[in-house]
């Protein structure tokens, strides 16, 4: 035999490089131990090639993996970017609404204090000097206009005792019509 | 054309080029079916799951099948450990008569060369599996095994031989 099994082997396998790939081919044109010995090897290369895994066994398994691997692979990750772009918008969100509330607290407190101290102004200050009786004590003379109590209207002094917390129970007694007489 | 192993684009692209041969390899190591879809789902989880980079589709593809080839070999190993597992194995995946007159033909033959190529030392074997139901050439297999050229190319001929007295053998017992 000219060729060794190697040889052919690699000539088979498409790998013999020039110029031994084309020594081969005109070895091969003429010699039929080599040309029958390359068959040979030719069968039991096709032969081995031939018990490979059919392409629809292939096909399905592929399909099934790939949607195993877009359920609990891919597309988690997904769910994931979600979640982060999810967290990232609500964190400023609780820290705005928490700023919120902190803003109406103080804004509460400081639009009230003012009209706290106004109180002492406005309501006539009242002291006990004996049980059952009271004694205004107010000057109206340092006053401003709309601090004096007989300037406000009706409506101003309601709201004013509403939103200091007095239960103001207000009645009309009696309505006499003008001209007209009462009895 | 850059391939990140975890960004789904890249993903899907090696997916769709890579698994048939994936799944020839780990069959052809196995030959159970449900064990190499198995291996070859593991290879794709470790594939995404490390997020490598790998500057072609071929470098994937040679690491995913150095994996799934290692995986297949490492359950071969394991069942034959356990006796009771290798009996399992081979009772299992008697391939399904195909249709076509020679069909009784072709499962005899299929069988006759799985039972050779199951013979063969692993390191013969690795070669000729990726050689024969891989189709990568002689550089490629090198790559993936890291061994030299020429060294697969003495490999490829050694099993080649291998297979050829054992398939011999087979048909004049089967004859």
């Amino acid at each position: 035999m000219c060729l060794d099994d190697q040889i052919l082997n690699t000539y088979l396998d498409g790998e013999l490089v020039e110029p031994w790939k084309t020594q081969v081919e005109e070895h091969l044109k003429y010699c039929t131990a080599c040309s029958s010995r390359f068959r040979q090897l030719q069968a039991v290369h096709e032969m081995v090639c031939s018990s490979r895994l059919s392409d629809e066994k292939i096909d399905a398994a592929q399909e099934k993996i790939l949607a195993f691997m877009e359920n609990k692979y891919l597309h988690k990750e997904k769910k994931v970017k979600f979640l982060h772009r999810d967290f990232t918008m609500k964190t400023p969100t609780i820290i705005g609404i928490a700023a919120a509330f902190v803003l109406i607290f103080i804004g509460a407190f400081t639009i009230q204090s003012p009209s706290l101290n106004d109180s002492n102004v406005l309501i006539p200050q009242v002291v006990d000097t004996q049980s059952g009786n009271v004694t205004q004590v107010s000057s109206i003379d340092s006053l401003t206009t709309d601090q004096i109590l007989s300037n406000l209207s009706l409506e101003e002094i309601l709201s004013y005792l509403d939103s200091k917390g007095f239960e103001v129970d207000l009645k009309v007694k009696s309505v006499n019509p003008i001209g007209e007489s009462t009895d | 054309m850059e391939i990140k192993s975890s960004e789904n684009a890249s993903f899907q692209r090696v997916y769709k080029e890579v698994f048939p041969v994936l799944m020839r390899v780990a069959y052809h190591v196995t030959y159970n079916l449900d064990v190499s879809e198995d291996i070859v789902q593991e290879s794709f989880i470790r594939f995404y799951e490390k997020n490598i980079d790998f500057v072609s589709v071929d470098e994937a593809k040679y690491w995913l099948i150095r994996v799934t080839k290692n995986l297949a070999i490492n359950v071969v190993k394991r069942k034959s450990r356990e006796k009771a597992m290798v009996d399992k194995i081979k009772k299992v995946p008697k391939t399904p008569v195909q249709n076509g007159e020679d069909a009784l033909m072709n499962t005899e033959t299929r069988e006759m060369v799985r039972s050779a190529v199951e013979k063969l030392p692993e390191k013969l074997k690795s070669v000729l599996i990726l050689k024969e139901y891989a189709d990568l050439n002689y550089k490629q297999i090198g790559v993936i095994l890291h061994i030299s050229e020429s060294n697969v190319k003495v490999r490829v001929h050694r099993a080649r031989k291998m297979m050829e007295t054992m398939l011999d053998r087979g048909e004049m017992h089967v004859s």
